[in-house]
């Protein structure tokens, strides 16, 4: 494989993708800080493979793996990493910028939601990969890919509207 | 089926905050210090090979069989002394004889090796250090439980601990 993207339009390549990217990283860190720590590990990381930079499922896996990297860093014991790993869905916040009121309820519900489907969610609509892309990066097929963001997108709905009809799939657990 | 069309819609509104200025000069640097070293590239790899030696893994290593040697050679003496003893006569030794030790080891036999996995993750692609592809990171976690048997008496021995092992599968890229 080749870097499709010069040493000079890096630049371009990674301001277009930085938001999406950080924003994928604080699905497992707390801080902004550390989810930049992670996007660079991961950018220069995967740069520094000669790898195409059109090849997205490769960098957003690179992003997954220094994230887990980070945490295994800080927590030794496998046993803690589960724990930590668990207590991410708890902790996660994700940052947009100026939010109004019915902004700020849908981000709410968007971190009530199962880890698996949130982070789909954000790969999807943040940072525009198909569901094969996202399925190559997060080791899962690609109908998954998709029936979790469904999920997520059901559930979603109806935790903004509670009074509409439920809906069936939105309800079951995800793939 | 229902239309999400709506909440995708309002979504995509948001924005997630920009990255800090900082992030790019950040990685500026490390690009650079990474054309300056060239270590991963692989035009920069000489002769193809990745074999390098761990001068310290080495070294140690080394020590440790040197002193292995030593303690052995000690180990021998009391041994000799056993046998040049009298046949009455009675020996304080601390560090029993080679057949002293195979004498006291029990006629014991493996019977079974139980692997027990009770957890299993799949951690996604990762990039193993050297490595020109990426691989699948399998982290698995198991209780491994060995069994032996006593031939004579019928005694059994279970030792049961448990391990981790993390797994690297290649995959092709693209």
């Amino acid at each position: 494989m080749e870097n499709v993207a010069t040493h000079d339009d890096w630049k371009v390549c990674f301001s277009e993708l930085a938001p999406g990217l950080v924003l994928f990283a604080r699905q497992w860190v707390r801080s902004s800080a550390d989810a930049e720590d992670v996007v660079q590990e991961a950018f220069v990381r995967f740069w520094r493979r000669n790898l195409s930079i059109k090849n997205r499922a490769l960098l957003y896996a690179a992003v997954r793996s220094a994230a887990l990297d980070l945490i295994r860093r800080d927590n030794r014991r496998a046993r803690r990493e589960v724990e930590v790993f668990g207590h991410a869905e708890r902790t996660v916040q994700p940052q947009f910028e100026q939010l109004d009121d019915s902004q700020r309820e849908l981000v709410a519900a968007l971190d009530r939601l199962p880890r698996d489907q949130r982070e789909v969610l954000v790969m999807k609509i943040w940072n525009q990969l198909t569901f094969a892309e996202i399925g190559e990066a997060l080791g899962i097929s690609q109908n998954t890919a998709a029936s979790r963001y469904r999920y997520g997108l059901g559930n979603l709905k109806k935790t903004l509207c509670p009074n509409d009809q439920p809906d069936a799939t939105a309800s079951a657990s995800t793939t | 089926m229902n239309d999400f069309s709506e909440l995708e819609g309002e979504l995509k509104k948001l924005r997630p905050t920009r990255a800090s200025g900082e992030l790019i000069s950040r990685i500026e640097g490390a690009l650079a210090d990474a054309a300056q070293s060239n270590i991963i590239r692989p035009q920069s790899r000489l002769s193809g090979s990745d074999f390098r030696i761990n001068w310290l893994g080495l070294g140690l290593g080394l020590a440790a069989a040197a002193t292995f040697l030593i303690v052995a050679r000690v180990d021998l003496r009391p041994g000799d002394k056993t046998k040049a003893e009298p046949a009455g006569g009675t020996l304080a030794s601390a560090t029993p004889t080679l057949e002293q030790r195979a004498a006291a080891l029990p006629n014991y036999q493996p019977t079974g090796l139980t692997q027990v996995v009770y957890g299993r993750h799949d951690e996604g692609l990762v990039f193993p250090r050297g490595a020109t592809q990426p691989a699948r990171r399998i982290w698995t976690a198991k209780r491994e439980t060995l069994r032996w048997r006593d031939r004579e008496t019928g005694a059994q021995l279970a030792i049961s601990y448990p391990t981790e092992e993390v797994t690297l599968i290649p995959v092709s890229g693209q």
